[in-house]
């Protein structure tokens, strides 16, 4: 008895295995526009998901108006469509609810498999509406207007799943014994504190994961609109395109000089900080120290369009300087400085180095009240200077965190933002201006040439990722630390 | 606070001690021009982060009419608050002003309460497969798609032109995360053990003792994660192309900026068609434009900036320890 009644819950476990996949798949596929079961023809925005189509009938008819003036279609099937979306959609929502509950006890699990049955009967009904709809709106005077279509294979797909659902869960209910009357809703904590983290790890694969998905666009002659298919697949011809064709190679040639340029500077010059917090520190008024602490970070806080506002304001040809030397005689007309193209990469590194000195001092001026004053003590006993004692006992209390901050900027190198490349670019400098990360935009956002530009952040990427790997490797032998 | 007794000696003899060791402390020649050029550079550097902000607000303040002829540089003349007044006037900039604002509490409200949360319970032991997930968040911070994959995905999500594509990307933020869960993991864990024997459960626990303790963490994320939607502009860039409505004060900003620049030099009353609109009629050049959307933008940098200093450290410094 006790056995039969353990083998009845252990296959009862393997069973829930599957409706728990199940759930999980149709509540992922719930919200892809290109799964939507209840696209039934050509006025369906093709960015509608099951979700939206359930949630938001203005969203629905968006396109519909002519054709129900006309009496193409009557509204009725529409309605009668999002109705049956919102029914699969609650019926989804309430296998979720099961999937969640066949963790918990004994109890728990009897009650969500009324939640799985009844959810599962909801899904299967809104799919019979869906097609019900649908047959309606394929008796249309004017097929060639309208386009029905019926997504079989998207709707099947949620029948399937619908029916997996319904079957575990009323075999479960008939496999599993009847709980105790005075027992109570209970579950694990393990699994509490599981489903507590669910959302958020959804959340973060939909936004962080989800798009690595979107690598796909490299492979495929794709444009804005259309969609992946065999035909249009071309597998690495786009990566091959990045060496064999002269003009992309050349383009390439010339970003990646930017942005290896402006990455050595920043890595040539990255010993700033460390400097700004020595020298600060040396600074004996406290008032004077924290009066430049206080404004020497606000830089680091406005956005790089307010950095390119202050830059406009300051040295274009109405600016501060021009009108400076325009009232005392100097010049006779103001300069617009920021349209000239000489030193740029110079220029770049000082803008980025007056934004983020005093922020990136902060660590270090940290660290340098972290070192042991009797070591400073003792220098001055044995007769060192300030310089000697700056060389000798705050720089290599200061190293190690040197360190980590410049081989994070090694692994870094082919990112060097986007915003402050944006916000200082003209024609006249445009040249030795584009960074990877603006090319990539352009090339993509604003010249549509989405596999082209998918195939170079991909490639990136992957760099990247095998810097840092490096960096963290370096790091781990010199000092014994991960720096990730 | 009175001093003891013993406290007042001390400080006598420190006194003393200073006065009869007078000699070891004196300056040098050295010192002192190491000294005046170290002051003096820092006293420059410092002044070039304040100056254009100031220059800034003088030119918004002052008569257009000085400000147009670039007499405005030390001192504000011809006070006034006109700019700001018309620049309320104008639809495009309030709309942007309060997608921005908007964006900035209820992302920064919603980022905080989410990433207090995970951070607690990625403190637990007894979770599912703990090490597994939390890596599942962390290892987000070293990788990402890039931009077009990116853009591709939010589309497909529906959230282009929409305003909760400020928002719910970044309500699961990693790094804030490993932050809030390094400080949680040293609060002692007899506080919750003691709640614990008493009955309470995970969220309970999370919400009367976790919450309000891990305070000075929860603001310093606050902070930052506020400066970070108020300045972000690239997401407004790329995702709302068809919504100008939703666009933020910084890509208005950004807009107005390069439309008049890339025309080439500003003249007087030189505003170009898009830009501002609104405010066309009353006559005031591009230049005083700009510097009050400018000011506008920065002015609740400046405003939170004294609160935000005393959380720096402990953000930054906390940033380095990973875990």
């Amino acid at each position: 008895m006790e056995n039969s009644k353990k083998g009845k819950e252990k296959t009862a476990g393997y069973m829930y295995y599957a409706a728990r996949i199940g759930v999980l798949l149709s509540v992922v596929m719930m919200f892809f526009p290109g799964l939507n079961p209840a696209k039934i023809c050509d006025y369906i925005n093709k960015n509608m998901s099951l979700f939206t189509s359930g949630i938001s009938y203005s969203g629905l008819v968006k396109q519909c108006t002519r054709a129900f003036n006309q009496g193409w279609i009557q509204e009725s099937s529409f309605v009668l469509l999002f109705i049956s979306s919102m029914v699969v959609c609650i019926g989804i929502a309430a296998g979720a609810v099961m999937g969640c509950m066949s963790l918990g006890n004994l109890k728990m699990k009897k009650v969500g498999n009324w939640f799985g049955i009844g959810g599962a009967i909801a899904q299967i009904a809104g799919l019979g509406g869906i097609y019900l709809a649908y047959s309606q709106v394929a008796q249309t005077t004017k097929p060639d207007k309208v386009i029905p279509n019926f997504p079989l294979s998207n709707w099947l797909f949620f029948l399937v799943l619908a029916a997996v659902i319904l079957a575990v869960s009323v075999l479960v209910q008939v496999l599993l014994p009847r709980p105790a009357k005075e027992s109570k809703f209970e579950m694990e904590s393990k699994f509490k504190l599981f489903l507590m983290f669910l959302p958020f790890a959804a959340l973060c694969f939909v936004f962080s994961y989800l798009p690595l998905y979107g690598w796909r666009y490299a492979f495929f002659d794709y444009t804005s609109g259309g969609t992946l298919s065999k035909d249009n697949f071309v597998g690495f011809q786009y990566f091959t395109m990045l060496f064999q064709n002269a003009a992309t190679r050349s383009d390439i040639v010339r970003v990646l000089r930017n942005t290896l340029a402006m990455s050595a500077l920043g890595i040539a010059t990255s010993w700033l900080p460390m400097a700004f917090a020595i020298f600060l520190s040396e600074v004996k008024s406290t008032r004077m120290k924290r009066f430049v602490q206080t404004f020497a970070t606000i830089p680091n806080f406005i956005s790089w369009v307010l950095v390119y506002a202050i830059a406009l304001a300051i040295f274009s040809s109405d600016g501060f300087i021009s009108s400076m030397m325009v009232n005392t005689g100097a010049w006779s007309e103001g300069k617009n400085m920021l349209m000239s193209s000489s030193h740029h990469w110079l220029k770049m590194l000082a803008w980025g180095t007056w934004k983020g000195i005093g922020w990136s001092a902060i660590i270090y001026i940290a660290g340098i009240s972290g070192i042991d004053q009797q070591l400073y003590e003792a220098a001055t006993v044995d007769g060192a200077g300030r310089f000697q004692k700056m060389w000798h006992i705050t720089l290599p209390g200061l190293i190690p965190t040197y360190m980590v901050m410049l081989l994070m900027a090694v692994a870094g190198i082919l990112s060097n933002g986007m915003d402050q490349y944006m916000v200082f670019d003209n024609p006249n400098n445009t040249n030795i201006n584009m960074v990877l990360d603006l090319y990539v935009y352009k090339l993509g956002i604003m010249n549509g040439a989405i596999p082209l530009s998918t195939m170079i952040g991909m490639v990136k990427s992957v760099i990247s990722v095998v810097l840092l790997f490096g960096a963290n490797t370096i790091s781990k032998l010199v000092r014994g630390e991960s720096i990730v | 606070m009175a001093k003891t007794a013993q406290e007042k000696l001390d400080a006598k003899a420190e006194k003393q001690y200073y006065k009869t060791h007078k000699r070891s402390y004196k300056l040098t020649t050295g010192d002192i021009v190491f000294n005046i050029l170290n002051y003096g550079f820092f006293l420059i550097f410092t002044l070039s982060c304040i100056f254009p902000f100031y220059y800034l607000f003088i030119n918004t303040i002052s008569s257009n009419d000085l400000v147009s002829r670039g007499m405005i540089n030390f001192i504000p003349r011809g006070l006034n608050l006109d700019n700001y007044v018309n620049l309320v006037k104008s639809n495009e900039i309030g709309q942007a002003f309060f997608v921005s604002i908007g964006r900035t509490l209820l992302g920064t409200a919603l980022m905080v309460m989410a990433s207090a949360f995970v951070g607690y319970l990625v403190t637990k032991q007894q979770m599912w497969h703990r090490k597994f997930w939390y890596r599942f968040l962390v290892i987000t911070m070293y990788f990402n798609a890039g931009t077009i994959p990116w853009y591709l995905n939010m589309s497909m999500l529906g959230l282009t032109n929409n305003f909760m594509a400020y928002i719910i990307p970044g309500i699961v933020a990693p790094y804030n995360i490993i932050l809030v869960k390094t400080y949680i993991e040293s609060i002692p864990a007899e506080l919750e053990e003691s709640a614990f024997m008493d009955g309470a459960g995970y969220w309970t626990i999370f919400r009367r003792i976790i919450w309000p303790l891990s305070m000075p963490i929860l603001a310093t994320i606050a902070i930052f994660g506020a400066v970070g939607h108020w300045n972000s502009f690239t997401d407004s860039l790329i995702l709302m192309q068809n919504a100008p409505e939703l666009y933020t004060l910084q890509h208005r900003l950004y807009l107005y900026l390069t439309t008049s620049s890339n025309i080439g030099a500003l003249m007087n009353g030189g505003v170009s068609s898009s830009a501002a609109e609104g405010i066309m009629q009353t006559a005031l050049n591009a230049k005083v434009i700009k510097y009050t959307v400018s000011m506008v933008s920065i002015i609740p940098i400046l405003l939170v900036y004294p609160f935000m200093q005393r959380y720096f450290v402990k953000g930054i410094m906390l940033g380095a320890v990973k875990g």
